[in-house]
């Protein structure tokens, strides 16, 4: 029996050219991924990669937006932390002059100027009550859009926002609330009814003008009001701080997770440079030793000896 | 017995020149690659009957030219053919899912989800804020764009590959048809002319590309005569001999998948290039449904949500998506203080955002996304696993394809040195009648 030695020529230089056009496109898959850093070009090249990265991709861009929450919860945060500071300030003021006008020595003249200056810092407080946040929305109302505190014709004023101030997500599953209501830090409880210090100024000021006949002693009853004013407005400007500081907290958490989510992209759908160059140099070699082979072989002919 | 001698020479020099044409016929085919290599079958000329008076020896006549013969590998040529029809199913198969895998996710759908969910996320922050509203309005109009591009990919796809299937279908009964006239022309030819040869080349070539259609069994008759199965050896006959061919047809079906039906009877195709057409078709079928699902999903959702929550009016929210498959979803709601961001009976402008907030998680845990994400990794998964199997079925078909080429096809070093062999058996012939010329002027030179 003859063994069959017969090499098909046709055969020989297909064989050739497809060895040859799939080291070329491997070449080609790997330049590609050296110049775009990506290990993946469609997600069938490994699924569960690309399943991955789709989720890590999607946390991403949400967390993008908790970012942007987190910087808008730090801004009005703080707008409200220093506006609170503010009536803290004023509120000051104003217990100094009760103190002044408590004193006997005050003669009714300077008495009619302290009430006109407490008449003018409780217009103060009204305003810095009503200021607003960045965007334009009340920065004390609540879930309020209209302003926190409404002055009626005969000068009382009473708060006109609504529910507690929404929380804002900032973070993954962490929500923060974006302000302080009003009355949380505004009213106070004094001598068993509560009271606002728009009512204590409001009072304080009738009272200096000699609605009760004993200015000096009006001053001295608001004295205990002021220090209840001044002891929850504190208590408020300690909650709206530590909100603060979470916040604060939670962005440099997000910034780490991110930092996280960007080395794992990285590592699960980003190229080795390393390793694609050096395999990139090992298929350029073989394809250059195929390539000469191929035409050291093709140019093999017994037709040359005839 | 010099004329003898002369006439042993000429049919040599004869016989040697037609393998010489022969080779030459082989050299020429070289690159045919539906070609089979010749070779000539020689058989010696001996007289009977003729007067013993050399006491009953006779060196014979000659040589004659008995028959060409074709190199013939009947089981090689049935295992290319058959790795040949598996291969090109694997190839249809995975060129329908590919086509797939880059609509779904050239269209973007899950990052127009991912940017609908991240919009409404940015209203939270400010729920009145018109432009934060417009943004998820604007986002709304790209995802529901983007799933109707995906949707029409798919269809695009499954257009392209039903017409592939139709190309294929009328292929395969054209070569039928011709596969009957070359039997036909079988039954006239003599065996062993090189004209029997160039059918038989032609008909293999029809055979070969019908198999790349559809997967055939072959029977072969009397003087190479074959009858064609469609399937296995069990399977409905698609040429039998010379009678007229049965007509295979493909029935598009409601569903967007393939049918086909032999001369009016429903049959199976199991490879071959109309096979994985078939198989693409059904895939296709498939990933459209699921694009279908994650629409009717997106439009409950939201549309429900939007129903049970107040916008900053006061009012229940109208509808923001309309449709009920990817075909024809649309943003419907282009008004941004539509969106209903509060809890039913918020009041007006409430801040409150509540509503909001089940829609993100309705979104967020097994939603929309979570199918969208699905529809992708089992496409990309089917693609990935059809790979490899296209890859071991290509090296199958290869390896065989090159098994028959080593029996049947030619080759030149082997065609070379067939050359000189015959070169040199007609010079040696050329000698043996030079010889009888020889001996033949001594008998006349005698004086």
């Amino acid at each position: 029996m003859m063994i069959s030695t017969l090499n098909s020529t046709l055969g020989f230089h297909r064989a050739a050219t497809a060895q040859q056009a799939g080291l070329r496109s491997e070449a080609e898959a790997l330049q590609r991924q050296v110049s775009t850093g990506e290990r993946l070009e469609r997600p069938s090249d490994d699924p569960v990669a690309a399943a991955r990265l789709r989720a890590l991709d999607r946390t991403e861009r949400l967390a993008q937006v908790e970012e942007t929450n987190a910087l808008r919860a730090r801004e009005e945060l703080g707008a409200a932390s220093d506006r609170m500071a503010d009536m803290a300030s004023t509120l000051t003021r104003a217990r100094e002059l009760a103190v002044q006008a408590a004193n006997g020595a005050t003669s009714p003249q300077g008495r009619a100027a302290i009430a006109t200056e407490i008449a003018s810092l409780r217009e103060t407080l009204f305003s810095l009550a009503n200021s607003t946040g960045s965007n334009g929305e009340p920065l004390f109302a609540g879930q309020g859009t209209g302003p926190a505190y409404t002055r009626a014709a005969d000068g009382s004023v009473t708060y006109t926002g609504s529910g507690a101030p929404g929380e804002l997500e900032v973070g993954p599953g962490i929500a923060v609330q974006r302000g302080i209501a009003g009355p949380s830090f505004l009213s106070f409880d004094h001598g068993g009814t509560t009271s606002d210090v728009f009512a204590l100024l409001g009072t304080l000021e009738q009272g200096l003008r000699g609605a009760t006949g004993d200015p000096a002693g009006a001053a001295r009853d608001s004295l205990p009001g002021f220090d209840a004013a001044i002891a929850a407005l504190g208590q408020g400007q300690t909650v709206v701080g530590t909100r603060l500081a979470w916040v604060e907290t939670v962005e440099t958490i997000a910034s780490q997770m991110g930092e996280a989510r960007a080395e794992e992209a990285t590592a699960v759908g980003g190229a080795d440079l390393a390793a694609s160059l050096s395999r990139l140099q090992q298929v350029m070699t073989a394809l250059e030793a195929s390539q000469a082979s191929y035409a050291r072989l093709a140019s093999l002919s017994l037709f040359d000896r005839i | 017995m010099s004329g003898n001698l002369l006439q042993i020479g000429q049919s040599g020099a004869m016989a040697a020149r037609a393998a010489l044409e022969l080779t030459g016929q082989n050299i020429a085919n070289a690159g045919n690659a539906d070609y089979a290599r010749r070779s000539l079958a020689l058989a010696d000329l001996t007289p009977t009957g003729t007067v013993a008076y050399t006491q009953g020896f006779t060196a014979g006549s000659g040589v004659r030219i008995d028959r060409v013969v074709r190199s013939d590998a009947t089981i090689l040529f049935a295992q290319a053919r058959q790795s040949g029809s598996d291969l090109t199913r694997a190839t249809a198969e995975l060129a329908g899912l590919q086509e797939a895998e880059r609509s779904v996710e050239q269209a973007g759908v899950y990052p127009a989800l991912v940017e609908f969910e991240a919009a409404l996320g940015a209203l939270r922050s400010d729920p009145l804020s018109p432009s934060l509203r417009s943004a998820v309005i604007e986002r709304g109009q790209v995802l529901a764009d983007s799933v109707r591009v995906g949707d029409s990919g798919l269809a695009g796809a499954a257009e392209r590959a039903t017409a592939e299937a139709q190309a294929g279908v009328a292929s395969l009964n054209r070569d039928a048809g011709e596969l009957v006239r070359v039997n036909e022309a079988l039954l006239r030819a003599r065996e062993g002319t090189s004209g029997h040869a160039a059918l038989l080349d032609q008909r293999d070539a029809l055979l070969g590309r019908m198999a790349q259609t559809a997967g055939i069994a072959v029977e072969y008759g009397q003087r190479g005569v074959v009858n064609v199965r469609l399937g296995d050896a069990s399977g409905p006959f698609l040429v039998s001999g010379t009678t007229a061919p049965v007509p295979l047809s493909l029935q598009p079906q409601p569903d967007g998948t393939a049918a086909f039906t032999l001369g009016g009877a429903a049959v199976t195709i199991s490879s071959g290039a109309l096979a994985g057409h078939g198989q693409a078709l059904t895939e296709l079928r498939d990933a459209r449904s699921a694009l279908d699902a994650v629409a009717v999903q997106l439009v409950t959702t939201v549309n429900g949500a939007q129903a049970s929550g107040a916008t900053p009016a006061g009012v229940a929210g109208p509808p923001m998506f309309a449709g009920s498959s990817a075909r024809d979803l649309a943003l419907v709601l282009r008004d941004p203080a539509g969106l209903a961001t509060a809890p039913a009976g918020a009041g007006a402008q409430s801040r409150s955002t509540a509503n909001l907030d089940a829609l993100r998680a309705t979104l967020a845990n097994g939603g929309p996304t979570a199918a969208a994400d699905a529809l992708l990794s089992r496409l990309s998964q089917a693609v990935a696993g059809r790979t490899v199997t296209r890859e071991v079925l290509a090296t199958v078909a290869d390896s065989a394809r090159a098994a028959l080429s080593r029996e049947t096809a030619v080759d030149l070093d082997a065609e070379a040195a067939d050359l000189l062999r015959f070169q040199q058996a007609f010079q040696a012939s050329g000698r043996v009648i030079q010889a009888a010329a020889e001996i033949f002027d001594t008998i006349l030179g005698i004086r």
